[in-house]
């Protein structure tokens, strides 16, 4: 997202920068010293790393959900045109609707809604320690956002083993839970609640890290008068630190979007989610499991698609909104 | 311990092919059309002569503890014989499918590698594989290999897999805890819940037969061994046969010994072979399937239970034996291979022989040929004689069809089971579902 919007920034024609000192490459002798191609030339290299690693697999996907292919295709090549056959099998298939969408969706939410909280207080925190211990305390929590996802899921994983992990003892322990009867990992709600866990820890440190420097840049003399005048933590929060980190928290709030709602590895790894309790796919997994398990890429990737313009459309309303007030 | 040979591929193994997992919907798609000409085997008994040429080798990792020793040796005879050398490379059972198919895809296989019985008729149904029916003929080892893996190696009766190794899959048990409970290897169905309920009176702790959820190969002797079917093949298509009162009714037994005996436990559930056998090391568990292949990995991972493994084959309903999947290797040859004549010489020499017979001292599986088979049984190890037993006497493949390698792909019986196992589903319905899912595979074609 980032590299796309740095790109065209100098792209000639904008109107703002001719009010500021003219440009060597806009002034009329410009042209001599910089010639309109090259920029083009010095963007080269990064475009066409962009374009192979980036844009080249994305339409890739797209024509392959368009047509059957499976590992006969992938060997020979050709093409074997379907029109809409898999986003018809798609939509027409429950798991869609009463599995993958509603997991991907509301997982979604509630991880985005606790890793931002949970973020933004470690955040205000971290602000009023003193240098030391919030040296301390960030190096803490970089720990958790430098574990990688395998290694972080297979320590959740064991942490609530049900035969003998950690929490399971101490339920066992203290009378509420049974490892003669209970598996949480067979029941959606826990199995959620577990890769919740997960994501809202392997998460919260990038939230906490952004809106801490966001903190940092809010003028303290504003928050002192608001103090003044008698204005609680609650009220100074919503009406002065809020509106002036908006940015920061769109950012935020759109990255996590876009992780939580592709989530996979955490998914997949943990017992059952590989595709043997159906109730726990989300569309990640399942696009993973049609296409790779099974070789049916046109489906897999046709369920790739869905889970793109899902997030396409989410982000772009939430932005909407966001910056709408604002601008009013 | 590794599912090998199988295709189905454990969480934790999966974990190194997975990492990146994100990006694995974009690396499929960096593939696009294959090379590869029509590879034939032209000399198949000759003297061939490779000096000069190197062959690139796949091989499973894992199977044998030690391989590479094997294949310096491998490699020094291979050299002696064609003046060729090998490079031999080791790949992981669990990223090995993966591998292979984006290879496929980027025309970049080897030139021979081991497969697992059920990949061969996936990739033979792509067109990877060289057709090896007539060099095998040629050579004169047609009549001596192990039938089921020929079975599972033939594609519209085209042989595409020489038989390597083979290994199945029977009861292993604890010998000092059924004398503690004074009770002998069970014969029948009756006879195996009296011994479970045996060891559970004895250590009620004790998990006395574990039902691993995630593990299809563990039901499927009870499917079998009742006279029930996975799939049935009529003119050419198949049909699901999972939901036939045969084959529930051997669901219903087997998920039985954890919902109504309770032999198991609920974390079982979600258990896969790995989990079982590291619950067996660990010392909680009394008899479970398991592959031939396990009892040395069992030793290696607590050696407190030196003396204490017993195997017995899996007991019919009413005496005799359940049938149990027969897994194994075959060698192919990818028609990418610029020397198929040379490529068949080192299968020949691999799958042949002292260098075929040493590889199943090495790794605990049998040898593809019938002949190697009958002189292991003989030598009547009690760790390795019940194997052989349940190999030559009840061997069994699952549906030869790329099509089941899909069903696999989707872990449709693996689904099937923890349904059962969690109380979601009773057997009937759950087997229900599972029929229709293959079925739609089936048709889709």
């Amino acid at each position: 997202m980032t590299t796309t919007q740095a790109a065209p920034r100098q792209e000639p024609g904008a109107p703002e920068p001719q009010e500021r000192s003219p440009s060597p490459a806009r002034g009329s002798g410009g042209g001599r010293l910089t010639p309109p191609w090259l920029p083009w030339l010095l963007q080269a290299p990064a475009l066409l790393v962009l374009g192979g690693l980036l844009v080249y697999p994305l339409l890739w996907v797209v024509t392959l959900a368009f047509q059957d292919f499976n590992l006969r295709e992938l060997r020979t090549g050709g093409f074997h045109w379907s029109g809409l056959d898999n986003f018809r099998e798609i939509l027409g298939d429950s798991t869609l609707w009463q599995v993958a969408l509603p997991n991907t969706v509301v997982f979604a939410a509630v991880n985005v809604a606790l890793t931002v909280v949970v973020g933004t207080l470690v955040a205000m925190l971290l602000l009023r320690l003193g240098p030391w211990l919030r040296g301390v305390l960030t190096g803490a929590i970089m720990v958790a956002w430098a574990m990688p996802a395998v290694t972080g899921t297979y320590v959740w994983v064991y942490i609530f083993d049900t035969s003998d992990g950690m929490v399971m003892r101490l339920l066992s322990t203290l009378g509420l839970a049974d490892p003669d009867t209970t598996n949480w990992f067979t029941d959606r709600a826990a199995f959620f609640g577990i890769a919740t866990l997960n994501v809202v820890h392997h998460g919260f440190p990038f939230v906490a890290i952004t809106v801490l420097a966001g903190l940092l840049t809010v003028p303290k003399e504003v928050l002192e008068s608001a103090e003044l005048d008698g204005a609680g933590a609650w009220r100074r929060f919503w009406h002065i630190t809020f509106p002036l980190m908006k940015p920061i928290f769109a950012v935020v709030v759109v990255l996590s979007t876009i992780w939580d709602f592709k989530v996979f590895t955490q998914i997949y790894l943990m017992p059952g989610g590989s595709g043997t309790n159906r109730e726990v796919l989300n569309l990640g997994t399942w696009s993973y499991v049609t296409a790779l398990s099974q070789n049916r890429y046109g489906s897999g990737a046709a369920i790739a698609v869905v889970l793109t313009l899902l997030l396409l459309g989410i982000t772009l309303v939430y932005l909407r909104t966001l910056f709408k007030q604002e601008e009013l | 311990m590794r599912v090998t040979s199988t295709g189905a591929r454990g969480a934790r193994g999966v974990a190194r092919g997975v990492v990146g997992g994100l990006a694995a919907l974009g690396l499929m798609t960096a593939c696009a059309g294959g090379t590869g000409g029509d590879a034939e085997i032209s000399t198949a008994d000759g003297e061939v002569d490779g000096s000069g040429k190197t062959l690139t080798v796949w091989i499973m990792e894992g199977t044998n503890p030690d391989a590479e020793p094997y294949f310096e040796e491998v490699g020094a005879a291979f050299e002696e014989e064609t003046g060729a050398e090998l490079d031999v490379q080791f790949v992981p059972w669990a990223e090995a499918h993966d591998k292979f198919v984006k290879s496929i895809a980027g025309g970049t296989t080897p030139d021979v590698a081991e497969v697992g019985t059920t990949w061969t008729p996936e990739f033979a149904d792509a067109g990877a594989l060289v057709d090896l029916t007539g060099a095998v003929e040629d050579a004169g080892l047609a009549d001596g290999l192990v039938p089921g893996l020929v079975e599972a190696g033939t594609v519209e009766d085209e042989l595409y897999g020489m038989p390597w190794y083979s290994g199945v899959r029977s009861v292993i048990y604890r010998t000092d805890l059924f004398e503690q409970a004074g009770v002998e290897p069970p014969t029948t169905w009756d006879e195996l819940v009296e011994v479970g309920e045996a060891l559970e009176q004895q250590d009620p702790e004790m998990l006395a037969f574990p039902v691993a959820g995630d593990s299809e190969f563990g039901v499927a002797p009870f499917i079998w061994g009742n006279g029930g079917e996975l799939a049935v093949e009529e003119d050419g298509s198949w049909t699901s046969a999972v939901d036939s009162p045969e084959a529930v009714e051997g669901i219903e037994f087997y998920t039985g010994l954890a919902t109504e005996h309770g032999f198991s436990s609920p974390a079982a559930t979600t258990w896969d072979e790995a989990d079982l056998s590291d619950a067996f090391a660990r010392g909680d568990v009394g008899m479970m399937v398991a592959g031939s292949w396990t009892p040395a990995a069992l030793l290696e991972a607590n050696p407190d239970l030196e003396g204490k493994i017993g195997a017995f084959p899996i007991p019919g309903p009413d005496g005799g034996l359940s049938p149990s999947f027969l897994g194994g290797s075959h060698l192919g040859i990818f028609n990418t291979t610029e020397d198929p004549d040379l490529a068949f010489a080192l299968v020949r020499l691999m799958s042949t022989g002292e260098l075929a017979e040493k590889w199943g001292d090495q790794s605990g599986y049998f040898p593809g040929t019938t002949a190697l088979l009958e002189e292991i049984e003989a030598e009547g190890d009690p760790l390795v004689a019940p194997f052989a037993q349940q190999e030559r006497e009840a061997g069994k493949s699952v549906p030869v069809t790329p099509l089941y390698g899909q069903v696999q792909g989707k872990k449709t019986v693996s689904a099937m089971l923890q349904e059962i196992l969690s109380g979601k589903a009773d057997a009937a319905t759950a087997a229900e579902q599972a029929a229709a899912e293959m079925d739609e595979i089936f048709q889709r074609g």
